[in-house]
This record gives C-alpha cells, sequence and structure tokens, in this order.
C-alpha cells in the first residue's frame, strides 16, 4: 500500500503555515501519535523555511512542492526546489551547546527524521529526501 | 500572531498569541528590539496563547536576551506551553532563559 499526497506552495514565509497544517491533517489521517505529528509539523516547517532562505535566498516567488509518501512502514516527504544548490555546510546548523541565534532548524528536523539526504540525480534545484521509519509506538490503535 | 505590549512598573509585558514562524518573528523581534532601544530593564513575555514556535521564533528571543544583556536587561518567560518548552529544552534554552510559572512568579523575582 502507498498513500501519495502533493503540495505546491509559493516561497512566501506566510504559506508555511499551510504546510504546518497539511503535515499535520495528513499525519492524522494515517493515526499518528500526536507528539509525533508535532514534531513532523515542525521539521517539516523548517526544511520547507531552509529553501527560502538559502535555495531561494529570500526571492518569495518561487515554488516548492512538498510529498507525503506514507508506506506501511516508513513516513517519507520529499521537498523540491528550482533554486541554488544548497551548500550542506550552510546547513548543518550549530552545536546545540553554543547558543546563538540561527542554526536549530537542521535539529529539529533530524530529532524526527531518520534518514536526512539529498538527492543527488536531481540536476536542477534541490530534492530533499526525509523519512521516518515507523514504529507500533508511532501508530495509535483503533 | 498578535502582540500586545502592557505596562507594570518599569516592566514591558509581551503578551503574544498565535504562531511564531519565519513568517511572523520579524514582527516580534521589531517589537522586542523596539523596547531593547529604550533600554526597558525587565521584558517579561506572555506564551500563554502561543501555539508554535519555529527556530526563526527561537533565534529572535536570543538575538533579544543578548542585546538585552549588554545593559543587564532581563528578558523572563511565564505561562510557557508544554510544546515551546519541550522545544526550549530541546535546545538546551532552558538554562539560558528565565522561565516562570506564572506572571506572578515572574514579576516578583
Amino acid at each position: 500500500m502507498v498513500n501519495t499526497v502533493f503540495l505546491k506552495i509559493p516561497s512566501h514565509p506566510k504559506f508555511l503555515s499551510v504546510v504546518r497544517v497539511v503535515t499535520m491533517k495528513v499525519c492524522s489521517l494515517y493515526s499518528f501519535e500526536e507528539r509525533l505529528i508535532e514534531e513532523l509539523k515542525h521539521a517539516v516547517d523548517e526544511a520547507c523555511s531552509n529553501v527560502i532562505k538559502y535555495a531561494y535566498d529570500s526571492d518569495h516567488t518561487k515554488d516548492i512542492v512538498i510529498k507525503y509518501e506514507f508506506t506501511k512502514d516508513r513516513f517519507i516527504v520529499v521537498i523540491e526546489d528550482k533554486g541554488k544548490k544548497s551548500d550542506l555546510s550552510m546547513i548543518k546548523g550549530r552545536s546545540l551547546e553554543n547558543v546563538k541565534p540561527g542554526g536549530l532548524g537542521i535539529h529539529f528536523i533530524k530529532k524526527v527524521f531518520d534518514i536526512y539526504k539529498f538527492d543527488k540525480r536531481k540536476r536542477k534545484g534541490n530534492r530533499l529526501v526525509l523519512i521516518r521509519n515507523l514504529e507500533s509506538k508511532d501508530i495509535l490503535e483503533g | 500572531m498578535d502582540i500586545e505590549i502592557t505596562e507594570r512598573g518599569n516592566s514591558r509585558i509581551l503578551h503574544i498569541s498565535g504562531e511564531i514562524d519565519m513568517y511572523s518573528s520579524p514582527i516580534l523581534r521589531d517589537k522586542i528590539m523596539s523596547l531593547i532601544k529604550k533600554k526597558i530593564p525587565i521584558i517579561l513575555i506572555d506564551l500563554k496563547e502561543v501555539s508554535y514556535m519555529d527556530s526563526s521564533g527561537i533565534a529572535t528571543f536570543v538575538e533579544g536576551l543578548k542585546s538585552l544583556r549588554a545593559y543587564n536587561g532581563r528578558m523572563r518567560f511565564y505561562n510557557m506551553p508544554r510544546e515551546i518548552m519541550e522545544i526550549f529544552r530541546f535546545a538546551r534554552l532552558d538554562k539560558i532563559f528565565e522561565i516562570y510559572k506564572s506572571f506572578e512568579d515572574a514579576i516578583s523575582k
């Protein structure tokens, strides 16, 4: 069983609220546990914020495409843009011990997703692949 | 996001409601920085009605705290929802910020 949902938004920060609502809604359709939904919502929001900030240099006229894919044991989010190639060193984040503004987003993403990688086959822009391996505790019964 | 600012002695209280994200955090930053410019000694942040905060919101508060420290100002949070507290803990910010349960606790310190 594979189920897929697509969302396309303009690269304007005001549409991040749409990303959060859709992420929550699709995850609750699959009965994800409440706290997990919160963390996934936060992580996808941070990933899209990074696209706006780094790939598009805060150009708000572009597009971001988000694909949510649900399989029996994995939740996969693919985020695509047509911006400049992301420099991993720019988004590796700061040490959590080194308190200063910025550099936290990547930590929130890696906290909940087991796999965080850029698809190197994409020539123009970026395709970020986020994978959560689902365990029984992640899904509410009934 | 909405912000209402009230006064209590030499303190200013920011009652924030809604979501603090990349879209709304620049507005929050402007409000905080305008108080810092006036060298307000204590800024209290009421988070009771905040339903979401991302890393840009956190960065705004960290920047504010650093600016406040330049003149020995204080930033105190209260009414912090559980979800936001978890984010602060994860980012190790619960050790950096002054966080109180209630307004009475925050104002009386």
